[in-house]
């Protein structure tokens, strides 16, 4: 049993490995973490490569892999990919749930049976609330794609990002998702995070290192310590959640992601008075 | 002499304490970690190996801090870095060197090393030997390292080659990343009329 493993077995690091396909999005929602939109650089991570990573995640102990964005989905070797990684380790996948074309849907009902979730954004039981943050028509499309999804045997997640919502709303929204075919357990309400986007707007909370489950996590730029840390603010990366830019082997960043866990000697090397 | 090599361009951004990775955080802890650590901190991973070396060769250690500051100095002049000359100039004044030594060390004609006078008789040995490994290509002068083996044991030139090497490598990095030094650094040197 590798180190990994045992700190996954034990809880100490959580078992899912999360892979950043991408960054482009069609959307360009107020709260996105990333600045996702549709012209930004893509930053894909390539189906081989996601493939690989699932492969050393397993062989390392890690039990799930998840994939986000950017919208994944905007990669047309995305459904195929899932399949695959389906093959090694169960997948779920965040999406914003718009691109659900009658041929999308077909390419993604084999997911049905299979270790697959897909995880769809749904901020309000309101249309006009929900889309004032995630662009126009995004919850017609929602409502219609993920009963689509259900109909064909794929397990579907809802995640619900918001600020605040009184509870009237929640009991709406709830009857919402339940009408839609996804149950209680299903439904996943976190509140925005003050990355990326929600910067600018000053809304969502703050979160530090220790206020985020150690989820290693793997973009094109690197190794991360949390799916919240490879986010953008006025188009540049942010740094602070690095684990390491090396990603493969993914011993490397899954080591030293543990040795963060554990602690680590302070860098008393550095006072060298040199500025 | 004044320092003429080209002012620095900063070619990379310099991550602050707020952007700091997790594993570069503890340089960042109480001060301003100096723009290697900020410019190293891009890739975390390389700066947890890269500091403790550099730590091991530019911070106390077997061999006396005069010795180092002359391996700093004047190979930092060899390769016209201009950071690491200004940055070390400070750290030779506070470590004793006299504004002449500066200047001597920074000035690479060979009559100098001549003229060099201090109780320590090896340090001339080593200045060439410092010219001979930083300020030139190829194999090094057997005569050199002969005049290093008089002053000097295996185990401190050994040390003090490795500083040499060391220097040329952050020499480059430094100066082809143009890494400003601190307004501090600048003051004093201007104060000391060693700009
Ligand atoms: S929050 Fe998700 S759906 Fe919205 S712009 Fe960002 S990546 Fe796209």
């Amino acid at each position: 049993m590798t180190q990994v493993a045992e700190a996954i077995a034990s809880g100490a690091l959580p078992g899912r490995l999360w892979m950043y396909s991408n960054y482009h999005c069609n959307l360009a929602c107020s709260y996105c973490l990333t600045e996702s939109a549709p012209k930004v650089a893509k930053r894909e991570l390539p189906a081989e490569l996601l493939l690989s990573l699932a492969r050393e995640a397993k062989e390392l102990g890690f039990t799930s892999v998840g994939i986000t964005g950017g919208e994944p989905f905007l990669l047309p070797h995305l459904p195929d990919t899932i399949e695959r990684l389906a093959e090694i380790l169960p997948v779920i996948v965040l999406t914003n749930g718009t691109l659900f074309t009658k041929e999308r849907l077909q390419r993604v009902q084999r997911f049905a049976g299979k270790p697959v979730a897909l995880q769809i954004s749904l901020d309000s039981p309101d249309a006009v609330v929900n889309d004032t943050m995630r662009g126009p028509h995004n919850f017609r499309k929602v409502i219609e794609a993920i009963p689509a999804l259900v109909e064909r045997g794929v397990q579907v997640r809802i995640a619900t990002t918001m600020e605040e919502m009184d509870e009237s709303d929640m009991v709406r929204l709830c009857a919402l998702h339940r009408e839609l075919g996804v149950p209680d357990e299903d439904h996943i309400v976190r509140p925005i995070v003050r990355r990326g986007r929600a910067v600018d707007s000053a809304m969502g909370v703050e979160a530090q290192a220790a206020d985020l489950p150690p989820e290693l996590t793997i973009s094109a730029d690197g190794a991360f310590w949390s799916p919240f840390g490879p986010t953008v603010h006025s188009g540049a990366l942010d740094t602070d959640l690095l684990v390491s830019r090396t990603t493969s082997p993914l011993q490397r960043p899954a080591g030293i992601l543990l040795r963060l866990v554990q602690g680590r000697p302070p860098g008393e090397d550095s006072k060298l008075g040199i500025k | 002499m004044s320092i003429t090599v080209a002012e620095p361009q900063v070619v990379v951004d310099l991550i602050d304490s707020s952007q700091a990775p997790l594993l570069a955080r503890p340089y960042y802890q109480g001060s301003d970690p100096g723009p290697i650590v900020a410019a190293l901190a891009h890739v975390p991973e390389v700066l947890e190996v890269a500091m403790p070396f550099i730590s091991a060769l530019y911070g106390p250690s077997a061999l006396p801090v005069r010795l180092k500051e002359i391996v700093v100095v004047r190979t930092s002049a060899h390769l016209e870095c201009r950071y690491c000359i200004e940055s070390h100039s400070v750290v030779a004044l506070d470590a004793g060197f006299s504004c002449s030594e500066i200047l001597g060390l920074r000035d690479l004609d060979d009559t100098v090393r001549e003229r060099w006078s201090s109780d320590e008789a090896g340090e001339p040995a080593l200045m060439e030997w410092i010219d001979a490994v930083a300020g030139a290509t190829g194999s090094v002068s057997k005569d050199s390292a002969g005049r290093m083996r008089e002053y000097f044991s295996d185990a401190e030139i050994v040390e003090l080659t490795l500083l040499i090497g060391a220097t040329m490598m952050l020499n480059r990095f430094c100066t082809a990343l143009g890494l400003p030094s601190s307004n501090g650094t600048l003051e004093r040197l201007r104060a000391e009329d060693l700009l």
